[in-house]
């Protein structure tokens, strides 16, 4: 497990509510229903973080969330008990994800490629448990391709990353590298905060 | 586009009160009679370290991205506008504060056009 996210998560995680839970959540929660309304079968849900998008999951799913922060996932747990449907939270880091190969016919994902250290390798671990031809659905902030949002984003990146997410990701990008086909990407604000959706290949391609 | 009045309400909130504070460390800090480039550097750094506010103030309660983006801008050109004035000419404080954070919602404004062009599904 890589432990130096996981620590820098777990320090995050005190006064994570408190920046997160109220302004954030209130100005994106139309958007992440509209997105979170897609589930459907076995889905995996990364990184559940607080448990603040759990009040937008559509009830009655089978969901396995995962974070690589303890601190994090006890106070989700309280959120993830009151979730109408099956809610599983598990401690595990995407890199070194322990499920198993074609086991999930979608990955949701909330504010997360900004902090996953190695995006691709992250990327193809997801593709690895989704089914063949599953959903990969994102709500994102990445980096922007327009002056001066890019130079903003690229000059708090370094101080940023220290305590949180990097601000100038290209998880669009990222997404294609790591084999899926880009089906949608919606603008929700500037080109920065974005909701991607994508498919896995729908079968092994022939040596 | 934003049509809930909370937030449009935080949007002009938080431009105005920052392009206002940059102003007014911009042009109390830049002296009449300094070079006019110097005068910028010093007030656009100025607006930026203002700005830092805007995260630890206003996303709380207004967004995380929405705020941080305008409001940067906002800090930095009021901060450089009133830096580069205040090296031309003795600025009074209230002033300085007053066209900051009308510069803070001018960039507010810019941000909110830009991003109605931007919005929706992309290619």
């Amino acid at each position: 497990m890589d432990l130096v996210t996981k620590e820098k998560w777990d320090h995050a995680a005190a006064a994570f509510d408190l920046m997160s839970a109220y302004g954030p959540e209130k100005r994106w929660a139309p958007r992440k229903r509209e997105l979170f309304s897609q589930m459907y079968g076995k889905v995996l849900f990364l990184a559940v973080g607080t448990g603040l998008d759990i009040q937008f999951f559509p009830s009655d799913q089978d969901i396995t969330g995962i974070d690589i922060s303890t601190k994090m996932l006890e106070k989700a747990q309280p959120r993830a008990a009151q979730y109408q449907g099956k809610l599983e939270l598990l401690e595990m880091d995407v890199h070194e994800l322990t499920l198993a190969d074609n086991t999930f016919d979608q990955v949701f994902t909330s504010c997360t490629f900004c902090s996953v250290p190695d995006p691709i390798r992250g990327l193809e671990a997801l593709k690895r448990v989704l089914k063949p031809g599953g959903q990969l659905c994102m709500f994102e902030h990445t980096g922007s391709h327009y002056f001066p949002f890019n130079m903003l984003l690229n000059m708090m990146t370094p101080l940023s990353r220290r305590f949180g997410p990097d601000m100038n990701r290209e998880t669009v990008q990222n997404v294609e590298r790591a084999g899926f086909s880009v089906t949608r990407v919606t603008n929700v604000f500037l080109d920065v905060v974005k909701m991607i959706e994508a498919e896995a290949p729908s079968s092994e391609a022939p040596a | 586009m934003e049509k809930r009045l909370y937030f449009i309400f935080g949007d002009v909130l938080s431009n105005a009160a920052i392009g206002g504070l940059a102003g007014l460390g911009a042009a109390g800090l830049v002296s009449a009679g300094w070079n006019m480039l110097i005068g910028m550097g010093i007030g656009m750094i100025v607006g930026m370290g203002v700005s830092f506010l805007a995260l630890l103030v206003f996303c709380p309660f207004f967004g995380a991205m929405e705020v941080m983006l305008p409001t940067m801008l906002a800090g930095m050109l009021a901060g450089m506008v009133l830096g580069m004035a205040a090296s031309m000419q003795t600025l009074g404080l209230s002033q300085a504060a007053g066209v900051g954070a009308l510069i803070g919602i001018g960039a507010m404004l810019a941000v909110f056009m830009f991003n109605a062009k931007l919005q929706g599904e992309v290619g």
